[in-house]
């Protein structure tokens, strides 16, 4: 079953083009991850996917809804977690919590709620007295109270210090198994490998790869590295007797052979022993998400 | 509709945890009351037309309290809520943005009247405060007063980048219209240039119908003020209605 299903959505701001035909779909029950520099068309892509903006074309799908005809409908089946929103300095939580049970058919009980992240005891203190993190947490809380199926998180971790990202970590795991659709929108590649089924990663409004995480890497065709210290000279030799090697660096006593083969580092043993030639140090450098990362979207990861 | 209501006693709540709503509509136009009156008394004198100083003052004090709430209070907060995404957040749960708009309304409305019950009750302990009037007249002229500064409140909410432009444009139309209306001072004592400046702010002729019908002259002597604040009602709520930006 798909969650949601997005055929040439397209969308534009006063003729720039802010995502470009993009067509995708969410299992149900997984967590899909959108990667994507800044203004990259994370945040438009939720929007028009929950019916906050109207698409300029292509197809929307969510549950089986048109996001924006069917809007009251869909409001009770999902639960969304909206980039920077905060809410009023003087409510407190227990009044908001109370506020959003409220509003849907059948939400789920807050106290609970609370007490799963760990905020029961902040249940009557004003927002305004609460961390970025426990901020963080109230807002996925929220979006929990309408019971969802399916729960929007864009950029729920940006500001949280790394205990705090880890403890969301955990959150939203747990939401998925319990049977959850989650879509989210990271700036964090680790968080992305640690969390997601399938990751898109968009760029310039236009989806550059998607894919688990291992087709991801696999996509990007990026060489893997064998490195080992010898004082000999072997780049010819490997040169010769190997096939698959992409190039050979060497600086000083270290070599590093380049190649898309993933058993290179075996043949590579061999020819060294059957030669005789002294080595040491060998060792396998696989690319990362981050490599593939950097190489799709052909940017600087920018530190946060 | 329970649901609604909910919305409205959360904002009542919040509003009344705000110091300065609270000061504005409640306390300062005592305050006022308690300084002109001690300065002028209430024995009727020629200068009032024949009325007392308080019984005089009052309608505008009131027009004043009108101000605040409709001018100050309602455009800063909805303007808030916008600049912090909070009524984006709520286009996205079964309740939609419009409900916590008109449950601002209904919560500067009700601040408004008991600020305007404190301060009859003060005015009638205190400098024994005469009403002369019509009270169905009175209470239609209030409401009809009300929703025209509300409306212009709303306009200025729904224009306002951030609550950065919405305060200042809330106090260039609010601090002229406290002084030069007639609301605080009354106009017979002000200079002719003043008089020409305060016929083109709407709350002078919210003072003028209000106190003219708290003085007991009959409601129809004031159709030209009526037109002009049913004109301002549906102008601008038509403008809000058209430009507000919820996000």
């Amino acid at each position: 079953m798909k969650a949601i299903e997005v055929y040439g959505l397209k969308k534009e701001y006063n003729s720039i083009v802010a995502v470009d035909d993009i067509s995708f779909s969410v299992e149900e029950g997984s967590i899909f991850g959108m990667l994507g520099p800044n203004g990259a068309g994370k945040s438009t892509t939720i929007e028009c996917i929950i019916g906050l903006r109207k698409k300029d074309n292509g197809d929307v799908k969510i549950l089986g809804l048109d996001p924006i005809k069917d809007n009251s409908k869909l409001y009770n089946l999902i639960g969304v977690q909206l980039q920077e929103t905060s809410y009023q300095d003087k409510i407190r939580v227990s009044e908001l919590c109370d506020l959003f049970m409220s509003m849907y058919d059948e939400p789920l009980d807050y106290i609970p709620l609370l007490e799963r992240f760990g905020l029961l005891e902040k249940k009557k203190n004003y927002m305004s007295e609460l961390s970025g993190g426990q901020r963080q947490k109230i807002a996925i809380i929220l979006a929990l109270i309408a019971n969802p199926k399916i729960v929007f998180l864009d950029e729920l971790t940006t500001g949280l210090d790394p205990k705090a990202r880890r403890e969301m970590w955990k959150c939203i795991r747990e939401l998925r198994d319990e049977g959850r659709t989650i879509f989210m929108t990271t700036h964090y590649l680790e968080e992305a490998e640690y969390l997601c089924d399938e990751i898109c990663i968009i760029n310039n409004g236009e989806i550059v790869a998607i894919d688990n995480i291992s087709g991801i890497i696999d996509r990007a065709n990026i060489d893997i590295i064998v490195s080992f210290e010898t004082k000999e000279e072997v780049a010819s030799l490997i040169k010769e007797n190997i096939t698959g090697v992409s190039k050979i660096e060497r600086l000083n006593n270290m070599v590093k052979v380049y190649s898309k083969r993933d058993d290179i580092i075996s043949d590579i043993v061999i020819l060294l022993r059957n030669k005789n030639i002294d080595y040491s140090r060998i060792d396998v450098i696989r690319p990362t998400l981050e490599d593939a990362y950097l190489k799709l979207t052909g940017k600087e990861w920018e530190v946060k | 509709m329970k649901r609604f209501m909910k919305v409205v006693l959360v904002e009542w709540k919040l509003n009344n945890r705000n110091f300065l709503n609270l000061f504005f509509a409640l306390v300062f136009p005592v305050m006022m009351l308690m300084l002109f009156g001690t300065m002028y008394g209430n024995e009727p004198t020629e200068f009032m037309g024949g009325f007392g100083g308080v019984d005089a003052s009052v309608p505008g004090y009131i027009c004043m309290i009108i101000a605040v709430t409709g001018l100050m209070t309602l455009p800063l907060t909805l303007s808030q809520y916008r600049e912090r995404k909070i009524l984006k957040r709520f286009m996205i749960t079964p309740v939609k943005p419009i409900e916590l708009l008109v449950s601002q309304l209904v919560v500067n409305t009700i601040t408004t009247v008991i600020g305007m019950i404190i301060l009859l009750i003060v005015g009638k302990i205190v400098f024994d405060l005469h009403f002369f009037g019509n009270i169905l007249s009175a209470i239609i002229s209030f409401f009809i007063i009300l929703l025209s500064i509300f409306s212009i409140g709303l306009l200025v909410a729904g224009l306002s980048k951030n609550v950065k432009v919405a305060t200042a444009i809330s106090y260039i139309i609010y601090f002229p219209m406290l002084f030069l209306s007639g609301a605080t001072m009354p106009l017979e004592a002000m200079p002719e240039s003043i008089v020409n400046i305060s016929k083109a702010l709407p709350l002078t002729y919210g003072v003028r119908l209000f106190k003219g019908v708290w003085l007991g002259n009959d409601f129809f002597d004031y159709t030209g003020e009526i037109f002009i604040l049913l004109g301002i009602i549906v102008i601008f709520s038509l403008l809000a209605t058209r430009f507000f930006k919820w996000e």
